[in-house]
């Protein structure tokens, strides 16, 4: 129980990674605030009022109000995770300004924006180690992947925008992180699985989704749940000297030059 | 064109015998650079009469030390490029193996600075080879990756104790086509397969010539670099700028 009585909410919490890290606090003995834009389903038994909660992270008079809501019933915060993200696969050139707008709207703006309302209940929290902001950066926000320029590029922004945070905000026992994930097998992964069809080889999405599995030294790529074991650490109060990094989490991926075929 | 760049100035490149060192070499001399270059052994036979030869070992404390009293006195720039390459893993890695790389690649750029910064100019330059492996890895080169990284710490503790009376920077070159790539091609199950593919992870859309990381020695070498110390500059074509997945599956 290495979050027994703290209050946590996480953005993106009805998503692949959102879901497992939700679940995971749960577990750990925290009450969390799942907020998406929709339940994506049936509630979860004991969800209300500490449960579900609808969020726009784009737009400012959702985010006021989901945290006049945990102000109201919880009254302070000690972790928030801005899990909440999109992807586009196109180069710059096939990326419309209005799908420009609205990757960064929901990756960069929405961190921000929910960054910025939950600071006054991040004050508040009494965690011994802190309250802890987690935002998820990306491997991508280091070095590319063919055909994902704006994700690569709000990658990046929330990188620097983590650093920023944790500078303006470690002096009042905010510490703020980001997690950079690589491959994760969540819904997201699968469309961009589908959406490349048979891949390069002319062969299935399995030997797709296998070929991308050898590239890493682990031979696997992630789980939610390995994403969760990390985020689980940093927002525990054994993270308390944690701030301002960003932690690559994926399987060895970006640790190698390129894997040439020799 | 021949800018002459480097008119004036007199140059050091170990290793200097073949790819990376000679490319080097050649360029200085073309921008106008009085150049000498050292190896292990007797003066190339094919090396032009322009470049003085000195017969040293690196990784031979006291051959250093004759070298440097040779030829570290007056110097503008050192080249730290000599460095052997061992294809293993740390479980097939022998004592001796670690003696020979280590010996070259990490004590021998350890000896030839600690020799050469007390007697060369005033702001001289030096320029140490370091690699991409050096910040990721390249599979089954467990001490040549580490002895880059050592390369890498090691200049920006010389640019931070030796400044302002040396600059220390490291280069960082990815695939160059010397003997040493195309023995690794020529392994491959299918060669030509494994240099589409090789090629395809370039953004550049070609591999590296020695000229390539010529030319950012050569800014590195000039006056145009003076605020340039304590870095690492990549020349890979781009390819640590992508990710290692294969871009022939998207």
């Amino acid at each position: 129980m290495m979050l027994n009585g703290k209050t946590a909410l996480v953005t993106g919490g009805r998503g692949g990674i959102g879901r497992a890290i939700c679940e995971r606090f749960k577990r750990e003995g925290a009450t969390v605030y799942a907020a998406d834009l929709s339940a994506g389903g049936s509630l979860e038994s004991g969800d209300a009022p500490r449960g579900f909660l609808q969020l726009d992270v784009t737009r400012e008079a959702s985010v006021k109000a989901a945290f006049d809501h945990v102000a109201e019933h919880s009254g302070a915060l000690d972790i928030l995770v801005n899990a909440a993200g999109v992807e586009i696969e196109k180069t710059i050139e096939d990326t419309s300004l209005d799908e420009w707008n609205q990757i960064f709207a929901v990756n960069v703006t929405g961190t921000f924006l929910v960054s910025k309302y939950a600071l006054p209940l991040l004050r508040k929290s009494n965690a011994a180690g802190g309250a802890s902001v987690i935002n998820f950066g990306s491997y991508d926000g280091f070095i590319a992947d063919p055909g994902l320029a704006a994700y690569c590029a709000t990658k990046g922004a929330v990188h620097a925008l983590t650093k920023a945070m944790a500078c303006d905000h470690g002096p009042e026992g905010i510490r703020v992180n980001a997690i950079c994930p690589g491959y994760v097998d969540t819904p997201m992964l699968q469309s961009f699985f589908e959406g490349e069809g048979s891949g390069g080889d002319g062969g299935s999405i399995d030997s797709l989704q296998q070929a991308v599995r050898d590239v890493h030294p682990m031979r696997t790529y992630g789980t939610p749940e390995d994403m969760a074991n990390l985020v689980n650490w940093l927002a525990s109060d054994e993270a308390r000297y944690a701030a301002g990094q960003l932690w690559v989490l994926d399987g060895g991926l970006s640790a190698q030059v390129q894997q040439m075929k020799l | 064109m021949m800018n002459e760049r480097l008119a004036g100035k007199r140059a050091l490149v170990t290793g200097g015998r073949q790819g990376i060192g000679r490319g080097i070499a050649d360029r200085f001399h073309s921008e106008g650079a009085q150049v000498a270059l050292t190896g292990r052994g007797e003066r190339p036979g094919d090396l032009p009469a322009h470049f003085q030869w000195y017969g040293s070992d690196v990784s031979d404390g006291e051959a250093v030390q004759v070298l440097a009293a040779e030829c570290a006195e007056g110097l503008d720039v050192l080249v730290n490029n000599a460095g052997v390459q061992i294809e293993k893993t740390v479980l097939d890695t022998t004592d001796a193996d670690w003696d020979q790389l280590m010996g070259a690649n990490a004590k021998g750029v350890f000896l030839m600075c600690r020799a050469f910064i007390p007697k060369m100019t005033k702001g001289g330059s030096i320029i140490n080879i370091g690699s991409i492996s050096g910040t990721t890895a390249d599979p089954g080169l467990a001490l040549y990756n580490a002895s880059k990284a050592f390369v890498h710490g090691l200049t920006r503790s010389i640019a931070v104790d030796h400044g302002p009376a040396v600059r220390c920077n490291a280069i960082c070159p990815g695939w160059i086509m010397t003997g040493m790539a195309d023995a690794a091609f020529a392994a491959a199950a299918d060669p030509d397969a494994a240099k589409a593919d090789a090629l395809a992870r370039h953004p550049a859309g070609r591999f590296g010539e020695p000229s390539d990381i010529a030319a950012m020695a050569t800014w590195l070498a000039s006056d145009e670099s003076g605020f340039a110390t304590g870095q690492l500059f990549t020349i890979d074509g781009g390819m640590t700028a992508a990710s290692p997945l294969n871009p022939g599956l998207f």
